[in-house]
């Protein structure tokens, strides 16, 4: 019942754009205040993750990544709904959600606690052979000109780099502005480039709706399926191994998802371009880590999102401790939430693919009412993250910096991967660094930490390679 | 006769008008701004704080987070309110006396706040690693002293509580600081995880930050800055009883509003903190979420952040982290 309730809050939430798990589940905690601690959780992780399913409906349908996981969603999901496919790009995203979230749930059922010390294991010096894993991402989402991807990666490191050092406390890039010292906000930043962009292109090409095409069917065709049954297996080990480091962000687990089925496909180039698994890749994985997500949270009290720290003050205003101990002093309360989770997983399915027929109307409405509403949600987004006026500006700035980045070629995707990226490559080698007195050895001489290094460099070297001797074919 | 009753029925009027110049306070919903994200040790104790106000007064009192710039940006936008009572602060340790003994030029004047009450601390813990050898802080100076290059210790950002908590201990007990290894996280959770995990082999967060992991057994508190033992801790000594009286760094939250707020709405805030603090329910609640109840009303509360200013001021220019 209260899942069912949290699932639909959920949903709610992540349409919303901008209004993303985090806010959510904190305008929405004075509620449980009436509830016991039970059936509060219960609705609280059901607000989560019904939050992480909603959130791939506006990315598909009006390109706003409704939270920062499903902005790889938008690259094929968009697409497909321009071709006048929403329907099936909906739908897998609900099904590869489904699939993949109840998938994870089975991981966190079993091996919640042996899981959990392991993920202690994995410290700066890994978390930074993650991110040079990941970097390789870069490359394939570069589009035709590697100069530009590159570019676009670098501008987007320098963005995140804005603010406070976290190491140091100095200020960088700030121009003495108390504005500019908290650093730039990711969801500004991607609502601008996705969202306000697309609506700039669209007023520009005078468009008259997202697609005129015929909607055709609305549930995927069964070989579709079946090509996204791999994809959403492979998604959702991506999504909960990733899932369960509380230092990986998800919307790098989405990317490496995403590029995994890139590399794997027979058709690649399909991909950008409404490819179904370039939808079920990212949605699944991202389902997959918010289940994982659980796994640190109740066994050692860590949150893995901000989202997560919220619904652990929420357990530790019941007084439910999180740790191992959880598990051995509070059973009844643990299984009822994890049970509540499989049924809330059902229920979102049951609710969404129903409304994937509603959705898909929403592209035909003309643009002139569209574009409007569109810029409207953005900007209550932007200034809903951190109640601040300076967050819508920096939207409207960023939705020019996009249209101007589409106009002269510059894919936008590297952009937001370097931005989520270069954190955690920052604080990853200057912590290793400064756990070895200095000494870059320990980023080598760690054997988990060395092989990724080295997979992401090789992976680099590869992908150049391959594209060299594909423009020479 | 008529005159007369008209007579009462004026003097009834003039009384009520006089009863209505005192406004009734609160009317509407409250705010009370919190510059840091949901989740953490300010945000816990401004939920405290609302939770028990609406209860009492019967009007929404939110919380409002504003995270950004170390907390500035909150507190900034709660001091340029209207000081009408409806926009509070929660002012923590961290935007106001540790936060100018780090830095010098604070877009806000420490003095520039109306001063409502402390409500919570938040002591800092000592901590290793759950296997770790060192079973007291002479233990972990002892270690420290012998080999201080292949000491590792984790805090959460340069000028954050474990900075100063850290940084005191290893001064009081003579390491050479500069050898160490100081790996700074974002934030409490990443520090104590890398602890738990074995990354680094040392640290002094809030007891908010710590209370899981220990009760997790992941990680073993050696010492807590309080003057007595905590609840759930109670096998854990004092640093007094450690043999450290001199380690004093605590975190702790206050109620703040922007300058010139009435005296009124001060009164009515202070009553029902100081309500609140004797309020069995409240302590318990408290104490579930790792906060010490510790009220102190306008004047001393000014009091001890001007001494905790003091303190920090001599210390920061130590760890040469003053700008």
């Amino acid at each position: 019942m209260f899942a069912l309730i949290g699932s639909v809050l959920g949903t709610l939430v992540g349409v919303l754009p901008g209004i993303g798990p985090t806010s959510g589940i904190a305008i929405l905690l004075p509620i449980t205040a009436f509830l016991p601690p039970t059936p509060a959780i219960i609705m609280l992780a059901a607000i989560y993750y019904g939050a992480m399913y909603g959130g791939s409906t506006t990315a598909i349908l009006v390109n706003i990544p409704g939270e920062v996981a499903s902005v790889v969603t938008t690259l094929d999901g968009y697409q497909m709904a321009r071709e006048g496919r929403a329907g099936p790009a909906l739908a897998i995203a609900a099904i590869s959600s489904f699939v993949a979230g109840t998938l994870g749930l089975v991981g966190l059922t079993f091996f919640a606690p042996t899981l959990a010390d392991v993920a202690l294991g994995v410290g700066p010096p890994e978390y930074f052979g993650l991110v040079v894993l990941s970097f390789s991402v870069v490359v394939n989402l570069s589009g035709p000109s590697l100069v530009k991807g590159f570019s676009a990666a670098a501008l987007g490191g320098l963005i995140a780099l804005v603010g406070l050092d976290p190491m140091s406390g100095t200020r960088r890039f700030a121009y003495g502005t108390s504005t500019l010292l908290g650093g730039i906000d990711f969801i500004a930043v991607i609502i601008g480039l996705f969202a306000i962009t697309e609506v700039l292109l669209g007023v520009e090409e005078r468009t008259r709706a997202v697609s005129l095409a015929p909607l055709g069917k609305l549930m995927p065709r069964a070989d579709e399926i079946r090509r996204c049954l791999a994809t959403m297996l492979r998604a959702s080990g991506v999504g909960f191994a990733l899932g369960l480091l509380p230092g990986c962000t998800p919307g790098a687990i989405s990317f490496i998802s995403y590029d995994l089925e890139k590399r794997l496909s027979k058709t690649p180039e399909r991909f950008g371009k409404g490819a179904i698994e370039g939808v079920a890749a990212p949605e699944g994985a991202n389902n997959a880590t918010t289940s994982a997500g659980f796994v640190p949270l109740f066994a050692l009290g860590i949150p893995a999102t901000p989202a997560l720290a919220v619904v652990l003050s929420g357990l530790m205003i019941y007084g439910l401790q999180p740790g191992p101990l959880l598990f051995e002093k509070q059973p009844q309360f643990v299984w009822a939430v994890i049970a509540s989770m499989y049924i809330g997983n059902v229920m979102l399915l049951v609710l969404n693919l129903p409304l994937v027929g509603l959705w898909a109307r929403l592209c035909r409405i003309p643009y002139a009412i569209m574009a409007p509403l569109i810029l409207m949600f953005s900007v209550l987004g932007a200034y809903s993250v951190r109640n601040s006026f300076a967050d819508v500006g920096m939207a409207l700035v960023f939705g020019v910096v996009g249209y101007v980045m589409v106009k002269l070629g510059y894919p936008t995707a590297p952009l937001v991967l370097a931005l989520i990226l270069t954190p955690m490559l920052e604080s990853g080698l200057r912590q290793s660094l400064s756990m070895a007195g200095g000494s870059p050895l320990i980023l080598v001489t760690r054997p988990v930490a060395a092989t990724l290094i080295a997979a992401g460099l090789a992976l680099t070297a590869w992908t150049l390679y391959s594209r060299r001797r594909r423009s020479l074919a | 006769m008529m005159r007369v009753a008209l007579a009462v029925l004026l003097a009834l009027g003039l009384v009520t008008t006089e009863a209505s110049a005192q406004p009734a306070y609160p009317t509407r919903p409250i705010e009370i701004i919190v510059g840091y994200a949901p989740g953490g040790g300010a945000d816990v104790a401004a939920r405290l704080v609302a939770g028990y106000a609406s209860k009492k007064w019967g009007q929404p009192v939110n919380v409002v987070n504003m995270p950004g710039a170390s907390g500035i940006t909150g507190a900034l936008r709660a001091l340029n309110a209207r000081p009408d009572g409806y926009t509070l602060l929660l002012d923590p340790h961290a935007t106001s006396s540790m936060l100018f003994a780090v830095e010098s030029d604070v877009p806000f004047k420490m003095e520039g706040k109306t001063h409502i009450a402390l409500v919570t601390l938040d002591p800092a813990i000592y901590t290793v690693k759950a296997d770790s050898p060192w079973k007291s802080l002479q233990d972990v100076a002892a270690a420290a002293k012998k080999d201080p290059k292949a000491f590792r210790y984790g805090i959460a950002g340069v000028s954050g509580i474990a900075a100063f908590s850290v940084s005191q201990f290893l001064f009081g007990a003579g390491v050479p600081i500069a050898e160490t290894n100081k790996v700074v996280f974002t934030g409490g959770a990443p520090a104590l995880t890398a602890l738990a995990g074995g990354h680094v082999d040392f640290a002094g967060q809030q007891w908010s930050e710590s209370a899981g992991l220990i009760a997790g057994g992941k990680i073993r508190a050696l010492a807590v800055v309080n003057p007595t033992r905590l609840p759930g801790l109670e096998n854990v000594p004092t640093v007094k009883e450690a043999g450290f009286p001199d380690l004093d760094v605590v975190g702790w939250q206050g109620l703040a509003g922007p300058p010139n707020l009435p005296a009124p709405i001060v009164q009515k805030w202070n009553a029902l903190l100081s309500e609140a603090t004797k309020d069995k329910e409240f302590i318990d609640q408290a104490a579930k979420v790792s906060k010490v109840v510790a009220y102190m009303g306008p004047e001393p509360y000014w009091k001890f952040q001007q001494d905790e200013l003091k303190k920090y001021l001599p210390l920061a220019q130590k760890m040469g982290i003053r700008k």
